[in-house]
């Protein structure tokens, strides 16, 4: 049984109080800004919000239209008259990030209720070569030194993924594990892109895309948008959700081109963890439900082990041996990830945060971790480089 | 002479490649080396960096093969070997490993410089013609 530390104030002084999605996988007659339109109205009628009542707006750049001012976009497309308003861009940490600024701005009282929303139409908007190239151009590998090299941004994570096989025997099977059970995880989720159930040997047997990786140890892409809503503790008591506190937040930031970094199997997921857990006053036993970024299996090896959740190289027994199912001791990542449940990009790690909100409002159905408490949302920008780790709990 | 007071630029870096052969950024005040070119040294931020012939020579630290092609000017190639290289020196750096089957390819190998596309007269950026070194397995 958990507990939340109840002797400590968060200086994140915010809740969460909505949170919505629009319909995900393949929606080609929606835009950028349709799909956002949609996912914040979701958002705003779970919390019994108007468009009218935000006065903060949160969003990420979009990599398939080009929107050269993505919040102003978002805020004249969605009818916002915003006293706070930004575009961040931190990756795959966006999701994270845009909670932590939310909460900062609601927290000094430079505006009340803060819209955060972002996605795209990443799978419908091109074809998969043109999103393949586009992600192999965009700069994460060092354009002099790494991209004439030739590789694809999974081949960045393969090199993570080579690394952690020959420092510490994890197997190709123990990797598989992870996209089983996000596969699982997707299968009882209404949202999900892909249900379908597969098994280790589906995984080991798939495209070989970069070695150790194959196509099942990477994350799909999809279209898609996320929403959620942050406000005051005082907000929230006429509002129709139980509230969800922030109790910490922390960044780590080891490297951003993966190339020069000496210690690949090690992030600043350690740095991220420690801090969000101080803030917090926990520890990795009082998580009830880590939300871990798996952009691909071996991401979620490497963060198990740089929260604390096992020691140092025992991800992958970890993972084989307890399991990380919805009943394993940790449940992750339940909603099924950017493996198996949606990616439409910088949003992807956005339905991490929203599923964690869903768990600890009792809401999660079928996948619904008994009396869960405290969750943990991770997310991972660029090359395993750049962690922020998020503790929520019951309001 | 005059002491350098500004980082190792992009050109000086490709020029010395072409001209006096493999190297590696080297700060003249700490004498630590690094990779990729910075504005300042890592180490101890020093702005008087210079690029240092090295030998060209470590160990495989990491791989991938690479089977699918980001875009079609790689498609030719695959599969190929992509690979983190710690060299001797110490700065680990991003190459492709030729020479070798890749199935033979294993972290810790010893390999060494084995040239680069590089045309012959002063270049600024990797776009205008050159391209950072290539590894292959190492001879004595």
């Amino acid at each position: 049984m958990t507990r939340v530390n109840g002797s400590r104030r968060s200086p994140l002084n915010a809740v969460i109080v909505g949170i919505g999605e629009s319909t995900v996988g393949r929606v080609p007659h929606l835009d950028a800004l349709g799909l956002q339109r949609m996912a914040a109205a979701n958002a705003l009628a779970d919390a019994g919000l108007t468009f009218a009542e935000v006065d903060g707006l949160l969003t990420t750049p979009i990599r398939v239209e080009n929107w050269a001012m993505p919040c102003g976009v978002v805020s004249e497309g969605l009818g916002i008259q915003a006293r706070y308003l930004a575009t961040l861009d931190v990756a795959g940490a966006s999701g994270v990030a845009m909670a932590h600024h939310a909460a900062m701005a609601v927290a000094s009282g430079q505006c009340e209720t803060v819209l955060c929303v972002a996605g795209q139409n990443m799978l419908s908007f091109q074809s998969r070569g043109d999103s393949v190239k586009k992600l192999a151009d965009a700069g994460w590998a060092h354009p002099d030194f790494e991209m004439p090299h030739g590789p694809l941004v999974p081949t960045l994570y393969a090199l993570a993924a080579q690394r952690h096989m020959h420092e510490y025997g994890t197997t190709h099977e123990q990797l598989a594990q992870v996209a089983v059970t996000m596969r699982e995880n997707a299968s009882l989720n209404p949202l999900a892109f892909k249900k379908e159930l597969i098994s280790i040997a589906d995984v080991m047997q798939s495209r070989m895309i970069t070695s150790p990786l194959r196509m099942l140890d990477c994350a799909l892409m999809s279209d898609g948008a996320v929403a959620f809503i942050v406000t005051t503790p005082e907000r929230a008591r006429d509002l129709k959700q139980i509230p969800v506190k922030l109790l910490g937040h922390g960044y780590g930031h080891s490297h951003t081109y993966i190339g020069d970094y000496k210690n690949v199997t090690t992030t600043g997921a350690v740095r991220s963890g420690q801090e969000a857990y101080a803030m917090a006053g926990l520890t990795p036993s009082d998580i009830d439900v880590a939300q871990l970024y798996d952009c691909f299996t071996i991401t979620v090896l490497i963060e198990l082990e740089d929260l604390g959740f096992c020691a140092k190289g025992e991800g992958g027994h970890y993972v084989a041996s307890q399991g990380i199912g919805l009943n394993s001791p940790l449940p992750v990542t339940t909603h099924g990830g950017l493996l198996s449940a949606g990616h439409p990009g910088l949003a992807g790690g956005m339905f991490h945060l929203t599923e964690g909100v869903r768990q600890l409002r009792g809401q999660a159905q079928a996948r619904q971790v008994p009396d869960a408490q405290v969750v943990l949302v991770h997310g991972n920008g660029g090359i395993i480089g750049l962690h922020n780790t998020l503790i929520l709990g019951k309001g | 002479m005059t002491t350098p007071v500004n980082p190792l630029s992009s050109h000086q870096y490709w020029e010395s490649l072409r001209a006096r052969g493999f190297s590696l950024p080297q700060c003249q005040a700490c004498k630590a080396f690094h990779f990729y070119l910075r504005p300042a040294c890592p180490a101890c931020g020093s702005l008087d960096i210079q690029a240092v012939v090295t030998s060209g020579r470590g160990n495989v630290y990491s791989f991938s093969i690479v089977y699918r092609a980001p875009s079609p000017e790689f498609e030719k190639d695959v599969p190929y070997v992509v690979a983190i290289v710690a060299t001797d020196e110490g700065p680990h750096l991003m190459t492709r490993l030729i020479k070798v089957k890749p199935e033979e390819v294993v972290v810790g190998m010893r390999v060494m410089v084995s040239g680069w596309r590089i045309r012959d007269e002063p270049v600024e950026r990797v776009s205008e013609g050159a391209a950072p070194p290539l590894f292959e397995p190492e001879s004595l």
